[in-house]
């Protein structure tokens, strides 16, 4: 019997429609799912860290769970300025454990949001943003742009699944692509906008100006001529339900938030003539679920700061990268990332000087150089748990097959290390 | 840890109970009120002190998705009041948008035990769900929108009223809702469109039904379904200026509708401050000629029992205002371009939710007279048994500013001290300055637990202080003839409990937070015969592939989040004919 309609735990997508066999305990087939999905799904059991360890001169050593939880206990403990990061591949009750470690040692958390979407978050404390939803879009959508994003990459069965199909609620469909050059999401849709890189604020900006009507003194801006920019202001504002799907090519660009901002106010200032949404491109299957999880936990989204017994916010400042370059942080909780591979160099250089709790499924660049690993359940597929999808839809996820023989999910192994410091005060 | 307990020399007000600051003892066993208990019970001596069943909040936004969105589109909200960890609280903030852990904590420290979030978009309340664990110190309820649900739409367009009725019972089990909210019926959905829709008879597009038909199925679905709770309604038109008419006009469209066992409250209209704005004589639907029409939805209360209502009292200064009435809140965008937010939720909510900040100010004729919308109401209404306190948390102001909400109503002496700071336009538009009306604590008392508790159905057990009543109890230093003496006692005592008992335990003692236990979430049960609700199911499960953007198996929220704190309130069985 297969099981139906599981969540895919790899991207923003979670695709809810895929298909499994699973035989004495093993997956053997994914129906449904992406190349990616397939992989995430049929090797779940590769490349796995083999047990708790704690590293040494020679190497790591493989310890008993309690001597790990213990190491990274003290750790925490004796850590002036800790950092806790990642979450955005493990689902929302592992977050609430972090959490309360966090508030516990008085440390910073940050989740990879940081260094993908925070941008975007930051355009909506500018602006707000009329967030569409995946269903709507598939419904009534007769506009979707993609703008510096390349969904056939990234998220494979973005297109596919949820804006190709053409739902009751529209009678025609039109796909857009707005990117620096031409990507096969380029290839796949009905129009592609080259512009030239660095230039989206600019181009962004004059389409709102000519959607106003103003006259510009310009040929052509970001690599697009005024007439083609006159055309697009138009079909965007003859649209009778338009949505803008935007991705790291906007929001880790030249501007950056500014971007998003110019991004936002377009949508909004498009609702004056249809309806208009927009939905961030979220890249790993629980980022948006590590934002709204810290947001009811302590107000804010991301780069949340403990050290004074309550939350502060600054982006920039208790942000992972920026904290690391600084040299700031004394200890790394890092669960479900890979900050070694993933960080600028600078702040990878700060990484190997401190020690470095790392809980994960895998091995990865991470683990090699943590000081304590521990091994724990994959989220989706070993352990249940709720992830949130792009559009702000929260999925149950489910338990497939058992973890291996010891390994427990994330929220329970941050529950033992909050519950060993607690012991330890 | 003794669990019997008794309060010693309370000054009770119980109004379901008749009482009206008797001195007695309050008897406590196992989480319940009793009769009696044994000698070596542990004792609290009241003695002087006010004693009221804890608080009932029967709308305040408190879960869920936009008031998530709202709390990370605003952090320069948070940034006016950051609240510490204790040894025994969680840290967190506060402000208009407090986050889980504080808002469960401030209810407590104001004497509140019960809250209802009226604004579920089901297909989200997981999200809700995951959100309680981290809300402690009070039981909740929370009331689905189905207002602008297209699976609605259809069973109300095939005239399917068993159908509509199955499918609302299952909605409350797959979300663990109490009753059923109606959010701007077909406005909101319009608005997918880029559109309202302001009149009761106006066809929605793209099918062929109206507001009145939405509303009246709707209503007519839940007292077949005899759910605790009658319908709880946002009208269409809300925030224009002349709407009280419209406002009217939507309830007279209920009015022939039979309440279930004969109950007379059939609907409860939700924030009337947004709902009832008056027109001065010969002006237009705009802000410069509003006029309170407080006065006018009082005297038709005063003629029409068939409803009740809460205030949404404005308090002044900074809010947020967030509704699952989109084009709202996108009129109120155009008006103050500060930060908008629109979520559109798939199938039940096309269009979508809207968040905007705003700041009310005394000094603004509009915000002045707006403030006197409800105040008039309050002090107009004869049966106080059909007005909850409310401010529409965080729209109208945060659920913190009860207790000035309530020196006003308490005291001429404080509304005079304000209206001298309002503007003028109050006095003009507006009856408030002429009324020397004064609630009594025991008009505070049924405004603020008794009557909401009766609304929400949950009067068993809470509400009130007889035997058999959930042990969940406020107490608060304050006499009656302090009132009088000095407004502001009125808002330090009921701003900071003496005691707060929550289901027999104590959570807050001299203003402080003593203990988190979590509270139980109330839920209807609403039985269907079996055939008809595997029918609906089946026709659900169809459109469910039609429409939806996830899998049918992946909606309902599973037994986990709930196990451990929702409570189903039986309800009878409904047949398909």
């Amino acid at each position: 019997m297969p099981v139906v309609n599981v969540p895919c735990p790899f991207c923003g997508c979670l695709c809810d429609d895929i298909e499994l066999m699973v035989h004495d305990g093993r997956i053997k087939s994914n129906r449904n799912g992406c190349a990616i999905s397939k992989t995430k799904f049929l090797r779940h059991a590769d490349d796995r860290l083999v047990g708790p360890s704690l590293r040494h001169s020679s190497g790591h050593e493989l310890v008993s769970l309690a001597t790990a939880v213990d190491h990274a206990a003290r750790i925490l403990s004796a850590s002036k300025r800790p950092l806790v990061y990642g979450l955005s591949s493990t689902e929302n009750d592992a977050h609430r454990e972090a959490y309360r470690i966090a508030e516990l040692v008085r440390g910073v958390v940050d989740n990879t949001s940081s260094v993908c979407h925070g941008p975007s978050i930051l355009g909506t404390q500018d602006a707000g943003e009329p967030i569409g939803s995946l269903g709507e879009v598939r419904l009534r959508a007769d506009l979707v742009v993609y703008w510096g994003s390349n969904p056939q990459v990234s998220h494979p069965r973005h297109l596919n699944r949820y804006t190709r199909p053409i739902g009751e609620f529209a009678s025609k469909r039109t796909i857009w692509v707005v990117d620096v050059r031409r990507t096969v999401s380029a290839e796949a849709a009905d129009a592609f906008y080259q512009i030239q890189p660095g230039h989206d604020l600019e181009v962004m900006s004059v389409l709102r100006a000519l959607l106003r009507g103003h006259k510009l003194d310009c040929t052509e801006v970001g690599g697009l001529s005024i007439g083609q920019l006159q055309q697009m202001a138009e079909s965007m504002r003859a649209a009778e339900y338009g949505v803008l799907f935007y991705g790291l090519g906007l929001t880790q660009s030249w501007g950056r938030h500014h971007n998003v901002d110019a991004a936002i106010r377009l949508v909004q200032e498009l609702n004056e003539y249809a309806k208009w949404s927009m939905v961030p491109m979220r890249g790993h299957f629980n980022v948006a679920g590590a934002n709204r999880t810290l947001t009811w936990t302590t107000g804010y989204p991301f780069a949340v700061d403990f050290s004074r017994g309550y939350p502060r916010y600054q982006p920039g400042e208790y942000t992972a990268v920026d904290l690391l370059q600084r040299g700031e942080v004394d200890a790394l909780l890092n669960v479900a990332a890979d900050p070694l591979a993933s960080l600028p160099a600078a702040a990878v250089r700060h990484l190997r000087r401190i020690p470095v709790i790392n809980l994960d499924p895998k091995r990865n660049l991470t683990s090699l150089i943590a000081e304590v690993n521990i091994p724990t359940a994959m989220a989706g597929i070993e352990c249940d748990g709720v992830a949130v999808r792009m559009d702000g839809l929260p999925l149950y996820l489910r338990k497939v097959v058992e973890p291996p023989a010891g390994v427990l999910p994330d929220r329970e192994v941050l529950r033992m290390i909050y519950d060993r410091m607690v012991s330890m005060r | 840890m003794s669990r019997s307990l008794l309060l010693q020399n309370c000054r009770v007000y119980d109004p379901l109970h008749h009482i009206d600051g008797e001195i007695m003892d309050i008897p406590i066993r196992d989480g319940k009120i009793v009769d009696s208990v044994p000698e070596s019970a542990s004792r609290i001596d009241l003695s002087g002190l006010t004693v009221m069943a804890g608080g009932v909040d029967i709308h305040t936004h408190i879960l869920g998705s936009k008031l998530n969105t709202a709390r990370a589109m605003c952090p320069e909200d948070h940034r006016a009041d950051p609240v510490a960890a204790t040894k025994k609280t969680r840290s967190g903030v506060g402000f208009t948008l407090p986050s889980s852990f504080v808002t469960g904590y401030r209810y407590s420290t104001m004497g509140y035990t019960t809250v209802t979030e009226p604004a579920v978009p089901p297909v989200k309340a997981l999200d809700c769900w995951e959100e309680l664990h981290d809300l402690t110190n009070v039981d909740i309820a929370m009331l689905p929108m189905l207002g602008n649900n297209m699976i609605t739409f259809d069973f109300v367009q095939q005239e399917d009223l068993p159908g509509l009725a199955a499918y609302v019972s299952w909605i409350l089990h797959s979300t663990g809702g109490l009753g059923v909210k109606v959010v701007n019926p077909g406005g909101t959905y319009a608005w997918a469109h880029g559109k309202n829709v302001r009149e009761l008879d106006t066809e929605i597009p793209d099918w062929r039904i109206t507001p009145r038909m939405i509303l009246t199925s709707l209503c007519q679905a839940v007292e077949m379904l005899g759910l605790p709770h009658p319908l709880h309604f946002h009208p269409n038109n809300l925030g224009k200026v002349g709407n009280v008419e419209t406002t009217i006009a939507q309830l007279e469209s209920l009015k022939h509708i039979r309440g279930h066992n004969g109950r007379k409250h059939i609907v409860h209209l939700a924030h009337i401050s947004f709902d009832a704005l008056g027109m001065v004589e010969g002006g237009r639907p705009e802000w410069k000629d509003v006029h309170s029409g407080g006065l006018q939805l009082a005297e038709y209360a005063n003629a029409n029992d068939h409803f009740t209502v809460d205030l949404g009292q404005i308090t002044f200064g900074p809010a947020t205002t967030m509704t699952g009435d989109g084009p709202f809140q996108f009129s109120l965008y155009e008006l103050t371009h500060s930060k908008w937010a629109n979520m559109t939720v798939d199938v039940e909510l096309p269009g979508g939710a809207g968040i905007v900040p705003y700041t009310y100010d005394p000094k603004s004729p509009t915000n002045a007279v707006q403030w006197a919308v409800s105040m008039e109401y309050a002090l107009n209404i004869r049966d106080i048994w059909r007005c909850a306190l409310s401010t529409d948390h965080p729209n109208a102001g945060p659920f913190t500013k009860y207790p000035l909400v309530l020196s006003w109503l308490m005291s001429k002496r404080q509304r005079d001290r304000w209206l001298t700071e309002m503007h003028p336009s109050v006095g003009q538009r507006s009856t408030v300055a002429e009324s020397d009306r004064e609630w009594s604590l025991y008009e505070v008392a049924i405004a603020t637990r008794a009557a909401p508790a009766v609304i929400l159905g949950l009067q068993a057990t809470k509400g009130h202080l007889g035997v058999g009543a959930d042990a969940d109890i406020a107490v608060y230093d304050l006499r009656p003839d302090d009132i009088q003496r000095d407004p502001d006692r009125i808002v330090r005592a009921f701003s900071s409990a003496h005691l707060t008992v929550l289901g027999g335990r104590v959570v807050v003692k001299r203003g402080e937070v003593a203990s988190t236990p979590h509270g139980r979430v109330w839920s209807s049960s609403p039985q269907v015969e079996e055939s008809l609700h595997r029918r609906v199911v089946g026709e659900v499960r169809e459109r469910f592939s039609r429409w939806y953007a996830h899998s049918f198996d992946n909606y309902a929220v599973p037994v986990r989040y709930r196990a451990a704190f929702e409570t189903p309130m039986a309800t009878p069985s409904v047949a398909e004919s």
